[in-house]
């Protein structure tokens, strides 16, 4: 007979001699390890499991996972550990999303359902819900593996509750993969609640100026909420019904009318997550103040979810070409150029305050702001070209934002400081951190051969094909600001004069380094072979009804002006390859000299005098466009909270009263007047 | 290409004589902008030496500037981004001189049209940004600050300009826009098709090229404040070249989109080196502008002039 | 007759209960959580002098005995209402209590409510002073009182008798608010009084119309008449009159002025009682004749307009509220006028909405009222003090996510339940009305994130917390509450059904009659 596992324990425990009063201990462990070595079971048992993983519907296996990374964290995520088990969960997570195949396949709704009083809430994903699923959890995978190490420990160090940014992150994943898997209007509703609730909980964690924004930032984002709860109430009342179908019909059958307040509604509500203007204000502050890594989460995806429900009920449902229909009584204007032309200056004015800012997690949050407007500024274009130039710089905006975010938190993370005018000269002290923020802000502004080019590309070439002037020279202005903008953050942090305090200042964490690495190769891979996220985008515009783009590996073939990555990427490298060899092939040896060797009006500076041009950087600008930042929706939102204090002022004053009894005879004098 | 398509060869080995051609243009069409952009560069030296009455420098003077700069003893480098922005400066530009169209050559035109190489042409901005900001020198910052500004001011009707032609024509492709302007002779050219663009362009021109009245960023032999101030020897010597490109690119592109591009070589070449003459006879006349002064204008009078341009061109 | 009832009633209830001690487990069993407080509340100042520790077990035995026999009623006799003529005389003469689902419902949340809040319990007894310990029996008594009334409202089939324990549940919370004797409470008590007092007059003025009209004052008999005889201005005149009177205590604006002073400074459970329990009674009365008498869309209209009104003045006042039992107070009007825009909501949606967010209301402002025994003063003080009772602001998280009405929670359903309704009215006062929840939503959450976040911040330095000691029983309480709202939350498909159940049965008015008045009445009239 063969020896089986427990056999061997057995005969190795019966062997030991042990003292008599540890034989009954002896007897327990014997069989305990009896029944942990009863393979046969075991086995089975997870075989069983693995079948049942294996065999099940794969959205409810996506849901499930999410909600285990949920559980699980919730549970172990005060142990060291957790960090790394949080990304293998949520590379579990990627893998089970790929495994759902609803972006080239059909889609396929989940069998979890809930039914709440003879209303069902159900899910179901097809290829626009994978891409947005794919970007939510590719963000959750790379911020947890940002968080996984060093930062942690610091985080750890300063007192924070590692459990509880485990569970936000977690928590706002689970949320936004419910909410872009809706398949009705009160999954909706539960999905959009739970994504912002939780990354109110996200921005929170870290109290003081993080609390303070977060709290703004609800009252921005619940009263977006109640919009859409109108709304969801409007298409309640005129359907029937909270079935996605029932809207669908819904909408085709309303008046004009109620398509203008049903636009009003939901597209109120979805601009304050997308952050559009007047409703922007929140998001700066309250991005650039969450925790690092919660703050690469949070700017990489979250207000792309405001993005989402506009495509899902405006592109898709309303359609652009019944927003076209809807004329604005008065003016020249439809609908659809007043939503490309809030898009347009939530391009502007977002690019030009973060000119403005210093410390560079604002910058890079305010910029965050303006880029959204470049993904609704092209499908309201509509074309095939504008409408996936929209949707792949959700993907290359993601990762650009994340990369950018990530270096700024680097630094952050190795100087204790994200204020531009304390920084300087760290190329030599973070070289590969340099690289990722240079990668980052070539692809954030726009520029050749990095991701952000390409998509942006596609917008202006369907604003110049649609024959939209000033809509493409305000798109183009903004770029020239982000380019200004983000010079200044990769000069004031990375070159210039290194301070004294850091001179002994360290690459970041391997930890840190290698999420942010594999970024920027994606970013620069995007750039070079744009054709993938071409192709999910392409699948995505099928699946909305909208024109799909005639992409190629390298980008787009039309015969009135297409782009070829590979080609123009190659050729940038040779040019680089020209370049080196025309500098490093010809003439006398360049001589290195120290990086603080340095002279001023003829006189040596020694390295503690500050000497550095990092304030107010654009000042010949600011002398010219200074006095144009007037603060208006600063000036529109404080004279809002001032009208909601005195209301509140004047309610309250209403139950101070000396004489209560006055009120009450005057309303019963009312009410009889009324009734008789 | 069409010099190609006669060579009347089947299968494999027409594809690969294609790719073996496009590779000759791409080696040549840098070649050629760095020559014509040497001749730019002493004409304008001519010009400005004939208006100031003197007699200028002769005719290898460009070519010689470079060698030397090339050549010098002292070669103070601040780090190697210092370095890499001079290779991005050139590089950039040699990237995008091969997705100008010239006579008998297309290079990459089909593959990248009008806003890529505009955007092609900021690389090496860029890089000359990045290389000025790594030698610490906060005078050298200002200058960038300055340059970057003054590319925010023409670019505003530079893009206009843009939005307009490629409207007109109907095509991001600078292939089509020539072939459109050849077609119909001199009255289809841009500049008669769309004078106040054509106008607008010239001002944008002016603007992008740094010349005088607008070259406070660059502020030669002036002011200790700018760009080059940390740039000696061939840091200076690769800018010299970036230079070149630059008159090449910018001249180039005009041809392009108002003068009907290159019949052949010679009325090509004859258009590219009216086209930069004229900013540069311009220039000498004007005092220096101050930035923000520069960005007020650029932002006044072009801008309304292409929006002008371009309401006649929609309609 | 306005004398003579009281007595009457008193005596009728006495014989009842002599004679019908066989009879204690069927239906008339109903009558003795009304009888028994209130018999126990004249028997507490006597049983204190004999024993003290008796005196302090009363209460909760006599209410606990109450939950009982309507658990027990309520399971033996079936879903199906029944009335209980005291006395055993007739309807239309002698007193009558109607005992639907609705009414057991909120009899037992009387009984199980005042239990939860009692004034004594998980007090500890050393700690009070002598004059506490003096003061202990009155309380108590009070409380009693105050259970005996609301239960009599929740059961009463008269409004005459209605009336009545209106107004003994009024002395008694009068009593209560100032049972701490402190300055303020005074001032807030004399202020309510006047108020109240008010109040009454014009309800008795409309009962009077009422009894003109009709020569009847049981509801069973109006419901038959009013039609007839109620129907236009005088008749809304009269609901009106009435609504002004009974609003009072439900908080209705602008009857309400009364409200944050006296939660402010009333103890905290006692504010707990009123706020939660009183009003969803004198809510409930409104609803019965709205239902039963006044069955006009001008008086719906007009309970919609106080509501919204309500909502409004509250939830603003409340964003302005710098200390926590007032931030409550007035979060509480403006929840009242949540549950009067639902009631005022056409046909069954209406009465189960309004029944749902009375009683997720219930839950939630009590045990909101139970956190606030530790967390009175000034918002500013509650910095921190999460670190010290970090389940505690779990809780109040938790409470103020329902609230507000985030899903998955209860609230969001109840909210729903009433947009729903409001846009299927679809009159402009209904969008109107939706609207006001909308804005007083996002106000709501507003105010109470601030508090939360404060909750979680790092105290204050300088600033030594001043906070009551751990109240164990109170935390008890809100954890059981918050349970009971997380059970409600998960299996919300069957809640939601047996409300409807009670809802359909409550707006049922044939049905009423039927069970009043087993025999048709024809030959009466």
């Amino acid at each position: 007979m063969a020896t089986s596992p427990t056999t061997v324990m057995d005969q190795l425990l019966t062997g030991l001699h042990l003292p008599d009063g540890l034989d009954a201990f002896a007897g327990v462990i014997r069989e305990s390890l009896a029944q942990v070595t009863n393979s046969a079971s075991w086995t089975r048992y997870g075989r069983q499991s693995l079948e049942w993983l294996i065999g099940m519907n794969p959205v409810d296996r996506l849901f499930m996972l999410s909600a285990l990374t949920l559980l699980l964290m919730l549970l172990l995520g005060r142990l060291r550990s957790a960090g790394v088990l949080a990304v293998l969960l949520y590379g579990a997570q990627f893998a089970a999303l790929l495994s759902t195949d609803t972006l080239f396949g059909a889609p396929l709704a989940a069998e979890v359902r809930i039914t709440v009083a003879d209303q069902s809430l159900h899910w179901s994903y097809d290829a626009l819900s994978w891409f947005f699923a794919m970007l939510t959890i590719g963000a959750g995978f790379v911020t947890a593996w940002y968080a996984a190490g060093s930062w942690m420990r610091r985080y750890r160090e300063a007192g924070r509750s590692a459990r509880a940014f485990h569970v936000a992150l977690a928590l706002n994943c689970f949320g936004m993969l419910l909410l872009i898997g809706s398949a009705d209007l009160l999954s909706l509703f539960l999905g959009w609640e739970l994504v912002s609730w939780a990354s109110f909980l996200l921005m929170a964690l870290v109290g003081g100026l993080g609390a303070q924004a977060a709290l703004k930032y609800l009252a921005y984002a619940i009263s977006g909420a109640m919009l859409i709860l109108g709304a969801i109430a409007l298409l309640y009342s005129v359907g029937g019904s909270f079935e996605y179908d029932a809207v669908v019909a819904a909408i085709r059958g309303m008046t004009d009318a109620q398509v203008w307040t049903l636009l009003l509604l939901l597209g109120g509500g979805f601009a304050v997550k997308l952050a559009l203007l007047p409703f922007h204000l929140w998001q700066a502050a309250a991005y650039a103040e969450a925790p690092g890594a919660g703050s690469v989460f949070l700017g990489a995806i979250s207000a792309r979810m405001g993005l989402f429900g506009i495509i899902v009920f405006i592109v898709g449902m309303i359609g652009v070409s019944r927003l076209m229909t809807l004329e604005i009584p008065y003016t020249f204007m439809s609908s659809r150029e007043l939503i490309a032309w809030i898009a347009a200056l939530t391009i502007i004015v977002p690019t030009y305050t973060a000119l403005q800012q210093h410390d560079a997690r604002y910058l890079l949050a305010w910029h965050g702001i303006g880029q959204g407007g470049y993904m609704l500024l092209g499908l309201m274009v509509g074309d095939a070209v504008g409408s996936a130039g929209g949707l792949l710089h959700c993907f290359n905006y993601a990762i650009t934002q994340a990369a950018l975010l990530m270096a700024v938190f680097a630094v952050v993370h190795r100087t204790g400081t994200a204020d531009l005018n304390q920084l300087g000269g760290l190329v030599t002290r973070m070289p590969l951190t340099f690289l990722v923020l240079l990668f980052g802000i070539i692809s954030l502004a726009g520029l050749p051969p990095m991701a952000g080019f390409v998509s942006k590309w596609m917008v202006y070439r369907s604003l110049i094909t649609e024959g939209m002037p000033l809509l493409f020279v305000t798109a183009v202005v903004g770029t020239l600001g982000t380019i200004l903008s983000v010079y200044k953050l990769i000069h004031n942090i990375f070159l210039g004069q290194l301070r004294v305090e850091h001179q002994e200042v360290a690459e970041a964490p391997l930890s840190m380094l290698i999420p942010m690495l594999g970024l920027s190769a994606l970013i620069f891979l995007a750039g070079f072979i744009p054709g993938p996220a071409l192709s999910w985008v392409a699948q995505v515009q099928g699946q909305l009804g909208l024109p799909v783009v005639p992409w190629v590996l390298g980008g787009i073939v039309d015969p009135r002006g297409g782009l070829d990555m590979i080609w123009l990427v190659g050729i940038l490298m040779a040019g680089f390859g020209v370049g080196a060899l025309v500098f490093y092939g010809f003439g006398g040896r360049s001589r290195r000299v120290h990086q603080l060797d340095n002279y001023a009006g003829g006189h040596f500076l020694t390295a503690d005098v500050h000497y550095q041009y990092s304030d107010n950087f654009y000042a010949g600008l600011m002398h010219l466009i200074g006095p144009w930042y007037r603060g208006a929706f600063r000036w529109l939102e404080r004279s809002l909270a001032a009208t909601l204090d005195l209301v509140s002022f004047g309610a309250e004053g209403l139950y101070r009263l000396a004489q209560p009894t006055l009120l009450m005879l005057a309303a019963a004098v009312a009410m009889l007047a009324w009734v008789l | 290409m069409d010099w190609l398509s006669a060579v009347n060869l089947d299968g494999l080995a027409a594809v690969d004589f294609r790719w073996l051609g496009l590779v000759l243009e791409l080696i040549l069409m840098p070649l050629i902008a760095f020559v014509v952009g040497l001749g730019l560069v002493l004409m304008l030296r001519k010009i400005a030496a004939r208006l100031q009455r003197r007699v200028g420098p002769p005719l290898s003077q460009p070519l010689w500037d470079i060698i030397k700069l090339h050549a010098k003893e002292t070669q103070t480098s601040h780090g190697l981004i210092h370095e890499i922005g001079i290779v991005m400066a050139i590089g950039g530009y040699v990237a995008a001189v091969t997705l100008l169209p010239v006579p008998g050559m297309n290079g990459l035109a089909q593959q990248g049209g009008l806003i890529a190489l505009l955007y092609m042409t900021m690389i090496p901005s860029l890089g000359l940004a990045l290389g000025v900001g790594q030698c610490a020198n906060p005078n050298g910052s200002i200058g960038i600050s300055r340059a970057l500004t003054a590319m925010l001011a023409y670019d505003v009707p530079l893009v206009i300009v843009i939005f307009g032609v490629a409207f007109h024509f109907g095509s991001l492709n600078l292939v089509h826009m020539i072939a459109a302007q050849q077609a119909g002779g001199i009255a289809s050219w841009g500049i008669v098709q769309m004078p106040l663009l054509a106008l607008a362009g010239l001002f944008a021109l002016q603007g992008m090229l740094g010349k005088q009245p607008f070259e406070i960023y660059v502020a030669p032999a002036e002011i200790a404040t700018g760009p080059m101030v940390e740039m000696g020897g061939k840091f200076l010597g690769g800018l010299f070249v970036m230079q070149c490109f630059q008159l090449y690119t910018a001249g180039v592109l005009y041809v392009t989109l108002f003068l009907g591009g290159g019949e052949h070589w010679l009325t090509f070449l004859f258009k590219v080196f009216v086209v930069t003459a004229i900013p540069m006879t311009i220039a000498m006349v004007f005092p220096r502008y101050r930035t923000e002064d520069m960005v007020r204008l650029f932002w006044k009078w072009p801008t309304m002039i292409g929006l002008l341009g371009i309401a006649f061109v929609m309609n | 007759m306005t004398l003579e009832l009281p007595v009457d009633l008193l005596f009728g209830l006495n014989l009842d209960l002599n004679l019908d001690l066989t009879r204690v487990m069927t239906a008339n069993a109903i009558v003795l959580p009304v009888v028994l407080p209130l018999l126990a509340a004249f028997l507490m100042q006597p049983l204190a002098q004999v024993s003290r520790l008796l005196a302090r077990l009363l209460g909760p035995l006599v209410l606990t005995l109450g939950a009982w026999i309507i658990l027990n009623t309520w399971l033996e006799v079936g879903p199906a209402p029944f009335s209980v003529a005291i006395g055993g005389f007739a309807a239309p003469l002698g007193i009558v209590f109607y005992a639907d689902q609705l009414a057991l419902l909120f009899a037992l949340a009387v009984q199980v409510f005042t239990l939860l809040f009692w004034p004594g319990l998980g007090v500890v007894a050393k700690a009070e002073a002598a004059a506490d310990r003096q003061r202990a029996p009155r309380r108590d008594a009070l409380a009693l009182l105050l259970a005996s009334a609301a239960t009599g409202l929740a059961l009463s089939g008269d409004l005459f008798n209605i009336f009545v324990f209106y107004e003994l549940a009024a002395v008694a919370s009068f009593g209560l608010v100032c049972a701490d004797d402190s300055g303020r409470a005074r001032i807030a008590t004399l202020r309510y009084l006047f108020i109240s007092a008010f109040g009454s007059v014009l309800a008795l003025v409309g009962i009077a119309i009422l009894y003109l009209q009709t020569g009847t004052l049981n509801l069973a008999q109006l419901a038959q008449v009013a039609p007839e005889t109620l129907q236009g201005p005088i008749g809304l005149a009269a609901f009106a009159l009435l609504l002004i009177g009974f609003g009072v205590k439900a908080e209705l604006f602008p009857l309400n002025a009364w409200v944050p002073e006296v939660y402010a400074t009333a103890p905290a459970r006692v504010s707990a009682l009123l706020a939660g329990l009183i009003s969803k009674l004198a809510i409930l009365v409104i609803v019965r004749l709205l239902i039963l008498v006044f069955q006009q869309p001008e008086a719906s209209q007009l309970l919609l307009v106080l509501g919204v009104l309500g909502v409004l003045t509250g939830e603003f006042s409340a964003w302005r509220a710098q200390d926590f039992p007032r931030l409550l107070a007035f979060s509480s009007i403006g929840q009242l006028g949540l549950v009067a825009i639902a009631f005022s909501i056409d046909g069954t949606t209406g009465l189960l909405a309004g029944t749902a967010v009375a009683l997720h209301h219930l839950i939630v402002k009590s045990a909101l009222f139970g956190l606030a025994n530790r967390w009175s003063g000034g918002l500013d003080a509650l910095a921190g003090a999460a670190k010290g009772a970090p389940r505690a602001a779990g809780l109040f998280v938790l409470f103020a996510l329902s609230l507000i009405g985030v899903p998955p929670l209860w609230g969001f359903w109840i909210k729903l339940l009433i947009m729903v309704g409001l846009v299927q009215g679809g009159a402009p006062l209904d969008l109107l009305a939706l609207g006001a929840i909308l804005l007083a939503t996002a106000v709501e959450a507003h105010y109470l994130f601030r508090v939360a976040l404060r909750l979680y911040q790092p105290p204050v330095p300088d600033r030594a917390l001043r906070l009551a000691p751990p109240a164990r029983w109170d935390t008890g309480v809100a954890y059981l509450l918050g349970a009971c709202l997380v059970v409600i939350s998960v299996a919300i498909t069957p809640t939601t059904e047996a409300l409807r159940v009670l809802a359909q049965q409550t707006g049922d008015v044939l049905l009423y009659i039927d069970t009043v008045f087993p025999q048709p009445l024809a030959d009466k009239e």
